[in-house]
């Protein structure tokens, strides 16, 4: 039967070939965007934990609910804090962040950015700035010096050396401004960051700011494979304990976007689903027209004694070949592709400029076998259950109907 | 004399003294600004703000000349050294660990001072209120026991802060009891109380003011002026950038 269903598909190659390739597209297509999708993934969850939250985020557990105020007066005793958050297993690093939307001031010229004190020393476990810096140098600790993105430093003809003033609310609720020198320009791989980033010693911002030894937000960095929402908890009731009010929160819980990609690959299996239906669709209007060419063929096997049933599985086999072949074609099409693109880089500069969102500009798709074998393997059974229409068709065809056709 | 006559010369003599009260809505806002006015003042005082965070309390000293120069220095320890200088429509700002002067200039003067209910725009107002705004007198009207002038002040353009001004002019002293900022369409987006007066020379002034943001909740500023001398010696270079910086 296998011998004879498969001498059945190579007896006209070209159309199954054809039928093949509609499920080989849908496969390779399926592979790539689920690979895009796994690599924004691992590039959001790298540059959220990088940039923005760590692994673990600290707050005073009321900024969260007023932070469309700026409410910096809600903020932590970095030194007491960060000695609790050292003391929970599994915590590899913690560093104190602040924060705070200002207005930078050159001249007449002036535009909102969105600063960030840090200490950069204990920053090291999460920015790499040395690798980030495209010019100049990292501020000298305790001086009034900023680094720039590079773009934000483009716009305003800024360079390095170059006198700016920072203008800002301050955690007293009144304004406060100091001028700081460019000390270097970094180019970090988020878009936002070049656009708009700007990073000033810690102890600068908590005198703009008017905040003491004081911090907004702590980050922290977990072990490999550690459960974060489950160190998230952990640490808030140590804090609790210590008489600190903060709000511990993974970076998945904190992002919306991040966690809408994890919905958005459940999506796509969906989509994945719609698009072999429709590959499906020609392996099914071919098998039909190959079950109406050979009715003689299929009346003589009757005859001669093939059951129903038998009649049936040889054109399911049939159509099994042909979807194997297509998976198969699509599965090595698409793991190339992946392979090619993740060399590469999609350049998403130009899509992104403008757009806030946590994400590289340069996305390398990766290449997951696992994923690509299930991808293939799904497609491969929907394409085979498809040509069940045809083959029942086949099945039913009626002796004397099909000698009529001799 | 006819009992015609007689008629006439009574019915004259009891309207001759009306059109020495009957004063006009122009004439009235024109004798607020003329009492709201001085040559040249100083004064110290305090600025608390409530919102949703609490209250804070800052302390100032300021200096005016006319209407379209003044300096306020903030005394109190979360501004200290702080400087807003306006002379006519430029607002600077100055702050000792800053190079520069800031300037204020278009939607950066709608900033609150202070984050209280006070913009830096409601600091740049007109010499004259009439060369802003058109004033319509809609009656009289009792506030705290005052009687008061119900004047509507219309903006002529659309560059006023407020297009829609209601004030209630106490009749006797034109101090501003109550006023009532709002929008082309009517919506009120600020109120202001006054709360105390204080005399200065022969003019009544205002002392304490609340001013309440309609749009926010528990959010308002309250002003007093602690102390305030008038028509001393003030020099131009107070009101200059050279000054502020130093």
């Amino acid at each position: 039967m296998i011998r004879l269903a498969l001498r059945n598909t190579l007896r006209n190659r070209r159309r199954s070939l054809l039928c093949a390739l509609a499920i080989a597209v849908s496969v390779m297509a399926i592979i790539l965007l689920l690979a895009l999708l796994d690599s924004m993934e691992d590039d959001m969850r790298h540059t959220l934990t990088t940039y923005y939250t760590g692994d673990v985020r600290v707050r005073h557990d009321q900024y969260t609910h007023y932070e469309r105020y700026a409410p910096l007066h809600l903020n932590l005793e970095t030194e007491r804090a960060q000695a609790i958050i050292g003391t929970v297993s599994k915590v590899v690093a913690s560093a104190p962040r602040i924060t705070f939307p200002s207005s930078l001031h050159v001249g007449d010229r002036n535009r909102p950015v969105q600063a960030v004190g840090v200490d950069f020393i204990q920053e090291r476990h999460f920015i790499d700035f040395d690798h980030i810096l495209t010019e100049g140098a990292l501020p000298d600790p305790g001086s009034h010096q900023v680094v720039l993105g590079l773009g934000l430093a483009k716009t305003l003809g800024l360079g390095v050396g170059d006198r700016l003033t920072l203008l800002a609310k301050t955690a007293m609720h009144g304004t406060n401004a100091i001028s700081f020198t460019v000390s270097g320009l970094i180019a970090p791989p988020v878009g936002m960051l070049v656009a708009n980033g700007l990073y000033l010693n810690l102890s600068s911002a908590q005198r703009l700011l008017m905040m003491d030894t004081k911090a907004t937000d702590i980050v922290i960095k977990a072990q490999r494979a550690t459960d974060l929402q489950l160190l998230a908890h952990t640490i808030e009731d140590a804090l609790h304990q210590g008489g600190i009010e903060g709000q511990a929160s993974a970076f998945m819980d904190i992002n919306e976007l991040y966690g809408f990609l994890a919905t958005a690959k459940l999506i796509y299996w969906i989509i994945a689903l719609i698009f072999f239906i429709l590959g499906s669709t020609v392996i099914i209007n071919t098998t039909m027209m190959v079950v109406y060419e050979r009715m003689a063929e299929i009346g003589m096997m009757k005859a001669m004694g093939m059951s129903d049933r038998r009649t049936s599985s040889l054109f399911m086999l049939e159509g099994f070949f042909i979807s194997a072949a297509g998976a198969a074609i699509g599965l090595a099409i698409g793991i190339v592709l992946t392979f090619i693109l993740s060399k590469v880089g999609l350049d998403f500069t130009e899509a992104l400029s403008g757009i806030e969102m946590e994400i590289s500009s340069i996305l390398r798709p990766q290449v997951d076998l696992v994923t690509a074998v299930l991808v293939a393997l799904f497609g491969m059974v929907i394409a085979t259950l498809s040509t069940l229409i045809p083959s029942r068709r086949a099945a039913k065809i009626q002796i004397v109907e099909a000698l009529h056709y001799v | 004399m006819s009992r015609f006559t007689k008629f006439v010369i009574i019915i004259l003599l009891i309207c001759a003294p009306l059109p020495l009260f009957a004063l006009s809505a122009d004439e009235i806002v024109r004798e607020v600004d003329r009492r709201s006015t001085f040559a040249t003042s100083h004064a110290t005082g305090t600025i608390i703000v409530t919102d949703r965070f609490g209250e804070r309390v800052s302390t100032f000293e300021a200096w005016a000349k006319g209407s379209d120069k003044s300096l306020i220095e903030f005394t109190s320890l979360a501004e200290r050294g702080q400087k807003i200088l306006r002379v006519s429509q430029n607002l600077y700002l100055y702050y000792p660990e800053a190079d520069q002067l800031i300037r204020l200039q278009g939607a950066a003067l709608r900033q609150s001072v202070l984050g209280s209910d006070l913009s830096y725009e409601d600091m740049t107002k007109e010499k004259s209120t009439l060369d802003a705004y058109r004033a319509t007198l809609e009656g009289t009207e009792a506030i705290d026991g005052f009687d008061c002038y119900r004047i509507t002040l219309t903006a002529k353009s659309r560059k006023e802060a407020y297009p829609v001004q209601h004030l209630w002019i106490d009749t006797q002293d034109f101090v501003i009891r109550k006023a009532i900022y709002a929008t082309e369409t009517g919506r009120e987006l600020k109120e202001m109380q006054l709360l105390s007066t204080m005399h200065v020379g022969d003019v009544l002034i205002a002392q304490k003011s609340k001013l309440i943001d309609l749009l926010k909740r528990n959010s308002h500023t309250t002003m007093h002026i602690e102390q305030l001398e008038i028509n001393m010696d003030l020099a131009d270079s107070l009101f200059s950038l050279e000054n502020l910086s130093w």
